[in-house]
């Protein structure tokens, strides 16, 4: 270690060594170019940076080096020396490293090794944020002026480059989220950040602004400024990270916001849209950016640029026009107070000069694309003979294909920019802009582009990467941002008449386009296999912001969507089977899927309300019958009627079609069906609408009476529940279609109290039950789709008014199931029958079921589902044994006892409880005979990882179940206490454990799930029930040690926490009762000799050494700490002996005089400061939190270190 | 689209009670199913459509439980499958002869002594080993389709 530190006695002796090092760190350096034994020149790299003071060793390096590499590490071993030992230099030390690093990058300006100098300045930005506070106001002052000089290019521009690039990560340094980690509290970061934004950011900006100037006319005026290009795309990306900065202090520095709550930034909101961040300086910036005329010269350097670039064939991709536009759309999100409240003139007049200057890279829409296209299929004529290209020279064609990227990315900069604007903008507003420079406004302009990028995208393959995607995403984006403000909390936005036209023109546009994709695309044959999933969920996005343009014109929107709808049906009825109807089909089913986004929103769990759109919106007639969204609801609605017709269902109704409409129906249901609002009496109108308080009834409320429980609600849903049941019958082994109608519709249905009470009523609701319970075509189902269906019918039971009618319902409905399953496991040659295919799927099916009653325990339901799994523990008991080498089944069946248990436990009366526990320990015990000791073989490795996955979910469903046991203790609605029929339930569930953890062994721990199930369940039990832990036996009492141990040393903090609660518990509880004169836990906890005579330490000593162990020398997340502390405190108490002990090993330890003494002081204060006691209450925990979170501080650094 | 196929489809040639029909759809992940008459275990299952508005199909992944080998399979999923009759049963091991097969005793106290031992190193240690040890080794034999193997081993431990 000594070995880089230079404590020679003479200046030659020092110089010979500073070589030696030098010589080896380059060899290392080289070596891991070369990957000639890469892990021992890592190590001597390392031990550079690791070595005390390495300071001397780094410079010589830096200054002498050939190796550029050798140069690079070492300025990445000041930077590691510096930020360790920050605490012991002196100020000249600080003072002189950072001056150092400033020094060296400005002399080696023009070196060719550009990253050396990136990283030495990095180095330099760093350190000078270490010691931010540590110094002077004048020795700041004195780097700063050095900075300026530099970056306003006194030193040529090589220097001009370095002070802009030094100011760069110094920018980023301060920046929280990309600053690098020191080792320091979030305050520290905090505090800079807060310091470098108010007293240096502005005046960083100008000099980058004025670097930037100082280059410009260079740049525009001749063909050679190489360098200068350089200088000014640093400044500009310099100034774009400006901008970027996450202004906290905008109005007046006054702003508090809680930056160790607020982890992420408040417009979280924005960033799923494209890369829009609002820039939000505040007031103080309103001179340096508005009022001055740098936006100004900002377009006009673009403009030449572009100008210059279009006639001498350089790319407009280069870095500067790159970063020039990135910045003027920085400019553009400009928001916050920066602007006056002066009625937003101001603002106006900032957007306007932007979009005069953006203009010209979109508008007009058709030209502009027509340039991009043209240039492309020119370019593919081009490869394609090449005899018309040998006419034109090489040079042309590559210039022509830059021209042309360079035009895309222009344009999609330019719609970024409209984006930024419709971020920071009203509608209003933002349409107005264009008016003074164009005879229409924005929006016309944005529905025209927008049109444009459509009519591009139709012409190409759907796999095909193009502009034109991106293009329409942003746009999309656009609108959303226009119809969607963030600020507007889901209130309605009312756009400009200019604006309802275009999103008309747009939306009539869309459903075209995509009516022709649809049916262009319905004989493509190649779509994958999960096609279905792409078309509609990741379609959901997009689809949601065509529903949002169509609402914007409602007016228009839904007429035009009926007129096509009804259009296809009649198409589909003439065609009577004899066209081919599959474009059609297409077509219904992405007309479908617009529809449902227009008409209502997603749910997401909630009940969504109709859309404000809708609900404002007045229809011309308030007669429901010709009101337009009953027009078109009743029309899809007996479109889907039709599907229950075998005749028109073999004709058109398609898989694929009827998915669209099981997805239409549960979404719209949600809505629409028999909504609450509905049944109310129009009072609702008059509270909610102030501002049509005249007209006696909106749209919405229309719509919702017409559909509500007094109307034609129960004639729908009767429809709705058959065309349920058709899916089930006449769409065999349509896996996907089922699901959704179980997933989606059914479980919407039932979800909502109103509907289930009209549909316990329905005959087709019974219709449907009977064939569940009879049917062999349900039989048939996915077996998990039978569980949901179970879970559907017995959920619709609370539509019973009565709880007597409600569980007479399930009764009958699983009645049959229970039976079957008796009648199943009693048979007298089972054993024969049982491995058979078709027993097995009958029982898998029966479980499944009976899983899905299961989990849909309510109290009111609640007997009948107790009298359900009650009435079949011995028939699974008796198929556990059965079926032990069929693990898919054994799942299944401990899945439904965890369900019907968790669900039924805390109902349960005690007499009740002690048959399920009775029966739990039987089951466990059954369990574990079939599975101890038991090696299943495979030579296949992908089955042999499956059998061990099977067994992981096996035993993580029994920790589930003792898990669930465990909470009758805590919750419990019986009427007369468990104790006194004599069940302890911490005995049992520690017995359960007792059974289950010889089937964990520590390679089944290394599933994270299970895992974390384990170490929660242990970690319960001790925290609650330490005294149970003492009448273990050794063996299971080692065992659960043993998985402590292995758990402390987890990767998962979570189970880390969860160990150490343990560990608290158990010590604390020995503490106290061994100070209170009892045993404890008696003999586990005292050192014993086991029989082959060696000295076995007590618990507590053990895990006394793993705490200190891991809290000094370990790898830990400081959220632990914590928890150590509440587990090392009692432990400490527990074995005072040892712990005098290792302390003093620790001490002894140090070679290092000053760390002996301030280790010894800290274990001193550790034990003795903040008035520590010995007694465990809650003042002293804290306290000891305290002196432990000082103590690491104190002594970690070194300990780890030395 | 026309028609509503959902009755049972009898595949006769692939002996009767060795296997049994089942709809597609309902075949699932580590389930069982016949492919190119050879019994496996379904380790993938995924479903597609002939057609946009076609019927679905599913497409099987398999892999012979007696020699691993993959095999693939697709099938409408409304139409049948043969499904294996996979049964196993444990025996007690007595011992195992020189030219590698095991003697096992039935639960009628007969023996079984035609059984080969299995080719699995790590198997074949364990039994090896345990045997030798005089452990009581209980081992599982999987039969489908007419062939067996020992495909599990227990140790019952020794007798209290």
């Amino acid at each position: 270690m000594q070995g880089f530190s230079g404590g020679g006695d003479g200046a030659t002796a020092e110089l010979a060594h500073l070589q030696s090092t030098m010589s080896a760190i380059e060899a290392a350096c080289t070596s891991i170019q070369m990957h000639l034994n890469p892990a021992a020149a890592e190590a001597t790299i390392l031990s550079l940076s690791r070595s005390p003071q390495p300071y001397k060793a780094c410079q010589f390096i830096l200054e002498n080096s050939q190796v550029a590499n050798a140069r690079f590490q070492a300025a990445g071993a000041i930077r590691d020396a510096a930020i360790r030992e920050w605490a012991f230099l002196t100020a000249e030390d600080r003072r002189s490293l950072v001056s150092f690093c400033l020094g060296f990058a400005m002399q080696h300006a023009g070196s060719p090794e550009g990253y050396v100098l990136a990283k030495v300045s990095s180095v330099a930005a760093q350190l000078l944020k270490r010691g931010w506070h540590d110094f002077s106001t004048a020795e700041k002052e004195t780097f700063f002026h050095q900075i300026k000089q530099a970056s306003l290019g006194i030193h040529g521009v090589h220097v001009q480059f370095i002070g802009i690039n030094f100011l760069e990560s110094l920018v980023s340094e301060f920046s929280p989220s990309t600053s690098s980690a020191m080792g320091l509290p979030r305050e520290f970061h905090e505090q800079c950040r807060r310091s470098l934004e108010l007293d240096y950011l502005k005046v960083f900006y100008c000099w980058t602004r004025d670097a930037a100037l100082s280059v410009a006319n260079k740049i525009t005026e001749s063909d050679s400024a190489v360098d200068e290009v350089k200088v000014c795309t640093a400044a500009l990306r310099l100034i774009l990270q400006i901008l970027n900065w996450e202004f906290q202090c905008n109005s007046n520095g006054k702003k508090g916001v809680n930056v160790f709550s607020s982890g992420i930034r408040q417009d979280a909101g924005l960033s799923n849209r494209s890369e829009c961040i609002l820039v939000q300086p505040g007031p103080g910036w309103r001179d340096i950016l508005i009022s001055s005329r740098d936006i100004v010269w900002l377009l006009n350097l673009y403009t030449a640029l572009r100008q210059k670039f279009s006639h001498e064939g350089f790319s407009i991709d280069c870095p500067i026009a790159v970063s020039a536009r990135k910045l003027i759309m920085q400019y553009c999100s400009l928001t916050g107070t920066i602007f006056p409240s002066d009625n937003g003139q101001l603002q106006e007049h900032h957007l306007l000069q932007l979009l005069s200057g953006i203009i010209h890279w979109i508008d007009p829409p058709d030209l502009v694309s027509k340039q991009i296209e043209c240039g492309k299929s020119e370019r593919s004529l081009f490869s394609e003979s090449p005899s018309a290209a040998g006419y034109f020279s090489d040079y042309v064609l590559v210039t022509h294909q830059i021209l042309l990227s360079c035009l895309c990315s222009e344009m999609l900069d330019g719609c970024r920019a409209l984006l930024a604007m419709a971020t920071v903008t009203s509608p209003t507003m933002f349409n107005q802009l264009l008016k003074s420079i164009r005879p229409f406004g924005t929006f016309t302009l944005l529905s025209t582009l927008m049109c444009e990028v459509i009519k591009v995208l139709m012409t190409k393959a759907p796999d095909e990467e193009t502009w034109s995607w991106e293009a329409r995403d942003i746009l999309l984006d656009t609108w959303t941002a226009l119809l969607m403000p963030l600020d507007s909390a889901g209130g309605i936005v009312l756009l400009p008449p200019e604006g309802v036209d275009a999103a008309a023109t747009l939306f009539t546009f869309i459903v075209e386009s995509e009516l022709k994709a649809a049916s262009a695309s319905a004989f493509n044959d190649d779509v994958d296999s999960d096609y279905l999933h792409t078309s509609i969920s990741a379609m959901d996005e997009r689809l949601s912001s065509y529903a949002l343009i169509a609402r914007a014109a409602i007016d228009v929107a839904i007429p035009l969507l009926t007129r096509h709808c009804t259009e296809r049906f009649t198409r589909l009825h003439q065609g009577g089977g004899s066209l081919d109807p599959t474009e059609t089909l297409e077509e219904v089913y992405s007309l479908l899927l617009i529809t449902g986004h227009v008409l209502a929103d997603e749910g997401e769990g909630e009940t969504p309300l109709v859309p404000t759109a809708i609900q404002r919106h007045i229809a011309d007639s308030v007669v429901p019958d010709k009101n337009p969204v009953v027009i078109l609801c009743s029309s899809i609605v007996r479109f889907a009627e039709q599907s229950l017709n075998p005749e028109s269902r073999s004709s058109f109704f398609s898989p694929r079609l009827m998915e669209a409409i099981i997805w239409f129906l549960a979404r719209w249901s949600q809505t629409y069906l028999m909504s609450p609002e509905g049944s109310q009496d129009s009072s609702y109108s008059s509270k909610a609408d102030n501002m049509h308080q005249v007209q006696s009834i909106s749209s919405g409320q229309t719509v919702l009476r017409y559909f509500s429980e007094y109307d034609h609600g129960k004639t729908v849903l009767d429809i709705i529940v058959r065309v349920a049941i058709a899916t089930f019958m006449s769409y065999p082994g349509e896996k996907f279609l089922q699901g959704l109608t179980c997933y989606q519709l059914l479980h919407a249905l039932v979800r909502q109290k109103n509907i289930c009470i009209h549909l316990v009523t329905l005959e087709s609701w019974s219709k449907l039950a009977i064939a569940f319970a009879n049917e062999k075509m349900l039989f048939m189902l996915n077996a998990s789709h039978q569980k949901s269906l179970a879970q559907t019918l017995v959920l619709s039971a609370s539509g019973f008014r009565d709880s007597e009618s409600a569980n007479q319902y399930v009764r009958i409905l699983m009645g049959h199931m229970t039976a079957y399953l008796v009648e199943i496991s009693s048979k007298n040659d089972l054993k024969r029958v049982a491995e058979q295919p078709d027993t097995i799927l009958s029982v898998t099916c029966l479980l499944e079921r009976l899983r899905g009653a299961a989990s849909a325990s309510e109290p009111r339901m609640q007997k009948s589902i107790y009298q359900m799994g009650s009435s079949i523990l011995n028939s699974t008991l008796i198929l556990l044994e059965v079926y032990k080498h069929e693990s898919a089944v054994i799942y299944l069946l401990l899945k439904f006892v965890v369900e019907w248990v968790e669900g039924q436990i805390s109902y349960l009366e005690a007499q009740e409880t002690t048959v399920v526990i009775d029966y739990c320990m039987r089951l466990l015990q059954l369990y574990s005979s079939h599975n101890i000791g038991k090696i299943s073989l495979s030579l296949s490795s992908s089955l042999l990882n499956d059998a061990k996955s099977e067994k992981y979910k096996d035993l993580r469903a029994l920790l589930q179940l003792l898990a669930s046991l465990c909470s009758k203790d805590l919750v419990d609605f019986s009427s007369d206490s468990l104790e006194a029929h004599g069940t302890s339930i911490s005995q049992v569930v520690f017995y359960g454990l007792h059974i289950v953890t010889p089937l964990i062994s520590l390679e089944l721990l290394k599933y994270p799930k299970l895992c974390r199930d384990y170490f929660s369940l242990l970690s319960h039990m001790l925290e609650v029930y330490p005294e149970m832990v003492g009448q273990l036996n050794n063996e299971a009492f080692s065992h659960i040690l043993e998985t402590l141990q292995f758990g402390l040393h987890h990767q998962d903090s979570e189970v880390v926490n969860m160990c150490l609660r343990a560990l608290r518990a158990l010590a604390s509880y020995h503490y106290k009762e061994t100070a209170s004169g009892k045993m404890g836990l008696g003999s586990h906890a005292s050192s014993l000799r086991n029989p082959k005579g060696e000295l076995q330490e007590g618990i507590f000593s053990r895990f006394l050494r793993t705490t200190l162990q891991l809290l000094l020398f370990e790898d830990y997340s400081p959220d632990l700490v914590g928890a150590a502390a509440d587990a090392l405190f009692p432990l400490i108490l527990c074995e005072q002996g040892l712990y005098q002990k290792l302390g003093n090993e620790l001490i002894e330890r140090q070679a290092n005089q000053t760390f002996k003494s301030r280790l010894t002081n800290a274990l001193q204060s550790l034990t003795s400061s903040n008035q520590l006691s010995c007694t465990l209450d809650r003042m002293n925990y804290q306290r000891f939190r305290k002196n432990l979170t000082n103590f690491l501080i104190e002594v970690r650094g070194f300990l780890r270190i030395v | 689209m026309s028609d509503e196929e959902h009755h049972f489809e009898a595949k006769g040639d692939a002996g009767a009670s060795k296997t049994y029909p089942q709809q597609a759809g309902t075949i699932r992940k580590n389930g069982y199913i016949v492919i190119k008459n050879r019994p496996c275990k379904v380790v993938e299952v995924s479903t597609s459509k002939t057609g946009k508005h076609g019927h679905a199909k599913c497409h099987f992944v398999g892999i012979d439980i007696f020699n691993n080998k993959k095999l693939e399979d697709i099938v409408p999923s409304s139409h049948n499958c043969d499904v294996p009759h996979v049964t196993r049963t444990d025996y007690q091991l007595i011992d195992i002869s020189e030219d590698g097969f095991v003697s096992l005793l039935t639960e009628t106290g007969g023996t079984k002594d035609d059984l080969r031992l299995p080719t699995d190193d790590n198997l074949l240690g364990q039994i090896k080993d345990g045997f030798a040890e005089g452990k009581d080794l209980v081992v599982t034999v999987m039969s489908s389709m007419g062939e067996e193997q020992i495909c599990a081993l227990k140790d019952i431990g020794p007798k209290n």
